[in-house]
């Protein structure tokens, strides 16, 4: 059963297309499980993902193990001396320009001007354009290689330099890769930024690729998503923006499923609950107009909890869900705390709408035994200072909801209006 | 036949020094050609038309004559004889006269005497089996070396001629180097022997004798009889005796493209005349020729009188039409293409060699638009009751053929990279097969797909759509649009956009329709196009409207109706009929534009039911609206539909209200009801409508308001008795509104939810507790709505601000910004600015809106 639904919502197919091979290698082996129990058939999936990079070592030895063979083929061989002898060449061509780049005092004298920079290291130090551009070749090169942080380095030297800009922009997306593989995920949310900037200024009159390119993005930054909280919030900030929530509406809806596990779960970090209702409101509202282009459980808990208000859909969805996210590569880590905060959500608005409400229908209702029910309303009833008293005898919750008071109402109204007017008599008197 | 060696004595003379001369005349072509130029376009349309004058006077008495002379070669009879010979005299009298003047050099004589040669012989001509006379040429060969000799001379000389010489000798010379040029073999081979030339003469008339019908002088009753049949299918236009041959088609061509357009030109004459030169042409060179004109002279017929074409005339047009195409598909050789160059020479015909593409001016896909506007124009007149409409309408389906081998017929020329076809024609055809399916359900397209695949060889098929595809509607259009969004640009583009949205809308895709609407921004730009293409956006969005109705969408339903059913101007944004206004300031003349707009009633959407759809969904949405309002007076100003609102006022000052007898009543009737919550009745009323039959699936469509009903009916009822009640059993609300405990309690959360209802639920026994002391003083109300008034009164000085100063100033910039997908999201910006506002604006939040329809201004325009 929780495979059944695990394999219906597998994203993986929907995903593949928009990242890059080597992006893609890490869910594979997510889904194949460890090393020594998996089948021949998911071994032949990696081979065939790898054939076309120069990893050789690996992909020679998977090649022996997909067909049974007692040791690596010759041809690997061979092509390993080539892919040796080409990372010399390639080397070599690069040997004067990273000399110089490691050199102190040539690095003191670069400026912020890539021009000024070029013309500096050809006057001074017989540097030319082909040089500039075996950089980014050789960074490729031991990208396709497997090795991702000398790729990086490569790549932010050849950026440094190069005044091509098609290139420049290659090499960020290139560099963004490095940093994902080698988990330096500070880095990488700079690169995405730089991406982000390129693809606004850079493709602005091409909305086509522009789509493309945050495509890409938004897939490539999941990684970093999931894996790095610091990186949360700035992340779903920028899936929110309008730009790449129209994105994700017209490419890909199925990013939908992590932007609402990611606004779930901030829940319980972000303190700050204007932005979060905020965020939930923004949510609802794409899911619902999204609904008939995109459904998986996580969608439709929202959907049930926040549109059709059927809680004991939420419910049943909130258990498929968690199933869901169980298996999927970014979210694994993430299933605990978001059925955590969807129950809260639940039992949040529940209370909302009730004002007396039966302590062990609640519980079944948050899949929780009835102490446990107890103890957890206690703690909502805590944390969120809901008014609200728990009859012992008859077992019920007691909510108590004032109505807001209609001065309280006045001056909510009124509150911004001086504010705003002063800022007016001042725009006017400018 | 003396006359004709009478006068080869005097061209022995000339033609001895023909060599010198001829490198001559070379020269001064050249010099002169630009005031030759000039003189051309006069000179051809007087000498026409004096030519027509003389024929007209001639044939009086020549009718029966020249039907017979061609019998009478053998019999000679001393009248009838004379007819031809007659003219023979008097040309030759005429030569006469040109060589005597010649002798004496009296140019101005010269000058006369040839026009009047001139005009004689296409009378000539005819006669003599459309071969020129021997004896014309002759005297023109010899005018023209004569002419240039004394040009020669008077260069040599130096001694000035008088001025009426001189002019004459400047107007003979330019006519007669252009009318040599229609008969420059005659000429040569005349200079290369002449005593050969005059000889061959007579064995040709030799030859021709024996084929002609013996006739005996005493049959001479029968022959007149013969004569007289023969003679009226002879008699070409203005009474000139005209005999159809192979060779001469080109030149009766002309002559008819010549008179298109004048006074008196009787066109059914020509058509004639053009049926019989279709029979007689031989190659496909002059049948394509010949179908050209014949099709635009049909065409003609119509657009001088105003009317439209009968449908005969069309028919016949429709024919020819897709005989040229057969003509034109089976030979590859000859194309025709627009720009083409024209041949001139009307008596030769072009030498079309095999393998090699010969150009033929002239546009397939113009014809064929023709065509179709043609049948849309008698469409339009036709009144669609009738029988008539029907049978005219089962046209369409040839016309829907025609329009598929013409796009079959540019697609193919566009693979040829030489013959450079522009894209835009392409575009043209394409656009026009579009427009006869888009409004079709897609069953009748897949037949007339399929009988127009029938008739098409089976060998040729269409890269654009290949005739595998026909069988699906849905991806053909598909292709067709995409085709064209590929390809074209601006009007078109938007016009298949348009035509795929609406095909989607019609086939219940709603999601697709509704996202290519919003995604295509053509509700920012309609206002610029042109007043059809409006129109057809109109239409467009209606059906999606339309579409979301049948969806259950009853809020984007009224949302997109919105724009074009509340304006009370429907008949007209949908062109279909004239809305009669009391006061109307229309002048005849928009007046008839807009009678030519109008679409033929088979393409029409059912007002009625457009209007019944509307009322229903306005109801659903304004009645819990109203019973909301009514309960909270603070928010007395928002309104969804002003034309519903108006309609229920006017059915509430009613005195008597009777039964229901038309839709309108019915959904009034439905509203009071469902205000009184009162679902029951109100659905009963709602599903009495007869015209839900007109609608695919009218039973799910009746259930499904039956269902919309029960919801909103609810809401209703505790909008309206919430006051009135301190609980509720949700056991009891759901008994009565005939719905599950579970639904009753969703749509209760949801309104609690959304703060449109103060209450809360108990679990424990499943009611609904009112909460007390909510209702507001009138201090308090008013106290709300002055700070209301007082927020909105600063957002509008922002507005202005902001206006003024271009958006400069930032800190005013508001939340959400410009929606960057259509109305998508537009709107929840707009509401966080009014936060607190209990109950007012969110219902249903979230939505998308169609904005910016068609407005009636561009069709005043």
């Amino acid at each position: 059963m929780a495979d059944d639904l695990a394999a219906e919502y597998d994203l993986l197919p929907k995903m593949i297309p928009n990242l890059d091979r080597h992006l893609i290698y890490p869910l594979l082996q997510f889904i194949a499980g460890p090393e020594d129990e998996q089948t021949t058939e998911m071994k032949q999936m990696r081979f065939n993902l790898l054939k076309a990079t120069n990893m050789i070592d690996y992909v020679g030895q998977l090649d022996a193990e997909v067909n049974n063979l007692p040791q690596v083929p010759a041809e690997y061989t061979k092509k390993r001396e080539q892919i040796l002898k080409k990372r010399d060449e390639l080397e070599a061509a690069t040997e004067r320009i990273s000399e110089l780049l490691n050199d102190e005092a040539v690095v003191n004298n670069l400026r912020s001007d890539k021009v000024a920079n070029m013309s500096y290291l050809k006057e001074n130090h017989q540097v030319t354009e082909e040089m500039v551009n075996s950089l980014y070749e050789y960074g490729n090169f031991q990208y396709t290689c497997g090795s991702y942080g000398d790729a990086s380095e490569l790549l932010y030297r050849f950026r440094v330099l190069s005044t091509d800009n098609d290139k420049v922009g290659e090499a960020t997306w290139g560099k963004l890769a490095s940093e994902i593989l080698s988990v330096q995920w500070e880095p990488a949310m700079e690169e995405i930024q730089k991406v982000k900037e390129n693809i606004d200024t850079r493709l602005f009159n091409a909305p086509l690729d522009q789509l493309k390119h945050r495509t890409w993005l938004i897939h490539w930054s999941l990684f970093p998503f999931f894996n790095y909280e610091p990186a949360r919030d700035v992340l779903t900030d920028l899936f929110f923006s309008q730009p790449f929530i129209n994105t994700i509406q017209t490419s890909c809806p199925w990013i939908l499923r992590y932007l609402a596990a990611a606004v779930i779960t901030n829940r319980q970090r972000s303190r700050n609950s204007n932005q979060y209702q905020k965020q939930l409101k923004d949510l609802v509202r794409i899911v619902k107009q999204e609904g008939y282009e995109y459904a998986d459980p996580l969608t439709d808990f929202v959907r049930a909890l926040y549109i059709d208000f059927d809680f004991e859909e939420a419910q049943k969805k909130l258990g498929e869900a968690e199933e869901v996210l169980k298996n999927d590569f970014f979210l694994v880590a993430t299933a605990e705390s978001f059925v955590d905060s969807a129950r809260h959500l639940i039992s949040e608005s529940y209370c909302k709408i009730h004002q007396r409400i039966d302590i062990k229908d609640l519980s079944t209702r948050l899949g929780l035994s009835q102490d446990e029910g107890e103890k957890w309303i206690v703690n909502l009833i805590r944390d969120t200072r809901v008014d609200a008293k728990i009859d012992y005898q008859q077992g019920t919750v007691v909510m108590n909801h004032p109505p807001q008071s209609v001065y309280q109402q006045v001056i909510e109204r009124t509150k911004g209006g001086f504010f705003r007017t002063q800022v007016l008599s001042a725009a006017v008197a400018k | 036949m003396s006359r004709f060696f009478h006068s080869a004595e005097s061209s022995s003379e000339s033609s001895s020094d023909e060599e010198e001369e001829l490198l001559d005349s070379g020269d001064e072509e050249s010099e002169l050609e630009d005031s030759e130029e000039d003189s051309d376009a006069d000179e051809d349309s007087d000498s026409d038309s004096s030519s027509d004058e003389s024929g007209k006077g001639a044939s009086r008495f020549m009718i029966d004559v020249s039907g017979s002379d061609e019998s009478d070669t053998e019999s000679v009879g001393p009248v009838v004889k004379s007819a031809k010979d007659k003219r023979f005299e008097e040309l030759e009298g005429t030569i006469r006269l040109i060589e005597n003047a010649e002798k004496i050099n009296d140019w101005a004589v010269i000058s006369t005497e040839f026009d009047k040669l001139n005009r004689q012989v296409p009378n000539l001509i005819r006669q003599n089996d459309s071969k020129t006379p021997k004896l014309y040429i002759k005297a023109i060969a010899d005018m023209e070396v004569l002419v240039n000799e004394t040009v020669e001379k008077q260069k040599g000389t130096q001694k000035k001629m008088n001025a009426v010489n001189t002019r004459g000798l400047n107007a003979v010379r330019q006519k007669i180097r252009k009318n040599n040029k229609e008969y420059t073999k005659d000429i040569e081979s005349y200079r290369a022997d002449p005593e050969e030339f005059m000889k061959e003469e007579e064995v040709e008339e030799e030859v021709v004798k024996p084929k002609k019908p013996k006739r005996s002088p005493l049959e001479i009753a029968e022959a007149v009889q013969g004569a007289e049949d023969d003679g009226f299918t002879m008699v070409g236009a203005g009474g000139k005796a005209m005999q159809y041959t192979p060779e001469s088609i080109l030149k009766h061509l002309r002559t008819i493209v010549e008179s298109r357009g004048r006074k008196n030109t009787d066109r059914v004459e020509q058509t004639r005349v053009m049926e019989k030169l279709f029979d007689v042409a031989v190659t496909d060179y002059q049948r394509i020729r010949v179908l050209l004109t014949l099709i635009s002279t049909r065409f003609d017929s119509s657009s001088v009188s105003g009317s439209q074409m009968s449908q005969e005339q069309w028919k016949l047009a429709q024919q020819e039409f897709s005989k040229l195409l057969d003509i034109l598909e089976s030979n590859k050789d000859i194309v025709v293409i627009e720009g083409a160059e024209e041949w001139e020479d009307d008596d030769k015909l072009p030498t079309i060699t095999p393998g090699e593409i010969f150009k033929v001016p002239g546009s397939v896909v113009s014809s064929v638009e023709r065509l179709d506007d043609e049948l849309t124009r008698s469409l339009q007149t036709i009144d669609p009751h009738t029988a008539e409409y029907v049978e005219r309408l089962t046209d369409e389906a040839s016309l829907y053929g025609s329009i598929v081998r013409a796009s079959l017929y540019v697609e193919g020329l566009q693979k040829n990279p030489e013959l450079r076809v522009s894209q835009e024609v392409a575009n043209r055809v394409v656009m026009r097969r579009l427009e006869h399916m888009y409004f079709k359900p897609s069953q009748v397209i897949e037949l007339l797909e399929e009988n127009t695949w029938k008739s098409i060889d089976s060998k040729r098929d269409s890269q654009i759509t290949p005739r595998s595809s026909a069988k699906d509607s849905t991806t053909l259009v598909q292709s067709l649009c995409t085709y064209l969004f590929e390809k074209s640009e601006g009007i078109i583009r938007a016009r298949a956009m348009l035509c795929q949205i609406y095909f989607l809308a019609l086939h219940d895709h709603y999601y697709r329709a509704r996202d290519m609407m919003l995604m295509s921004h053509l509700q920012e730009t309609i206002g610029n196009f042109d007043v059809n293409s409006q129109i057809l956006f109109n239409r467009a969005l209606v059906q999606v409207g339309l579409c979301a109705f049948r969806a259950g969408l009853v809020y984007e339903a009224q949302n997109s109706l919105q724009e074009i059913c509340g304006s009370n101007r429907q008949k007209e944004l949908l062109a279909q009929g004239l809305q009669m206004q009391r006061y109307s300031q229309i002048s005849p003349e928009q007046e008839r534009l807009e009678r030519q707009r109008q679409l033929p009633f088979h393409m029409h959407i059912n007002l009625e039911l457009l209007e019944c759809v509307y009322l229903t969904c306005s109801m659903l949405l304004e009645i819990p609206l109203l019973a909301q309002i009514g309960s909270s007076p603070d928010i007395r100003k928002r309104v969804i539909s002003k034309t519903y609102r108006r309609l229920l006022e006017y059915h509430e000052r009613q005195i008597f209200t009777g039964p229901p007898e038309n839709t309108r009543d019915h959904v009034m009737q439905a509203s009071k009801a469902l205000a009184a919550g009162e679902w029951k009745k109100s659905a009963e009323f709602i599903n009495s409508i007869k015209i839900w039959e007109l609608m695919a699936q009218s039973e799910k469509i009746k259930e499904m308001l039956s269902a919309q009903i029960q919801e909103e009916g609810l809401r209703t009822y505790l909008f309206t008795y919430a006051p009135f009640y301190d609980t509720l059993s949700v056991t009891t609300l759901a008994s009565m509104f005939e719905l599950t405990e579970r639904k009753v309690a969703a749509v209760v959360s949801k309104m609690i939810s959304h703060e449109e209802l103060a209450a809360a639920l108990d679990q424990v026994n499943s009611v609904v507790i009112f909460r007390k002391g909510v209702e507001l003083s009138r201090l308090q109300s008013l106290a709300l709505t002055l700070s209301d008034k007082a927020s909105g009164l600063i957002e509008s000085n922002e507005k202005t601000l902001e206006q003024r100063t271009q958006g400069t100033a930032h800190a005013f910039e508001r939340q959400g910004g410009p929606g960057g997908r259509g109305g998508r999201g537009g709107r929840g910006g707009q509401r966080g600015g009014r936060g607190g506002g209990r109950g007012g604006g969110q219902h249903r939040p979230g939505g998308q809106q169609f904005t910016g329809g068609a407005l009636g201004r561009a069709i005043q325009a």
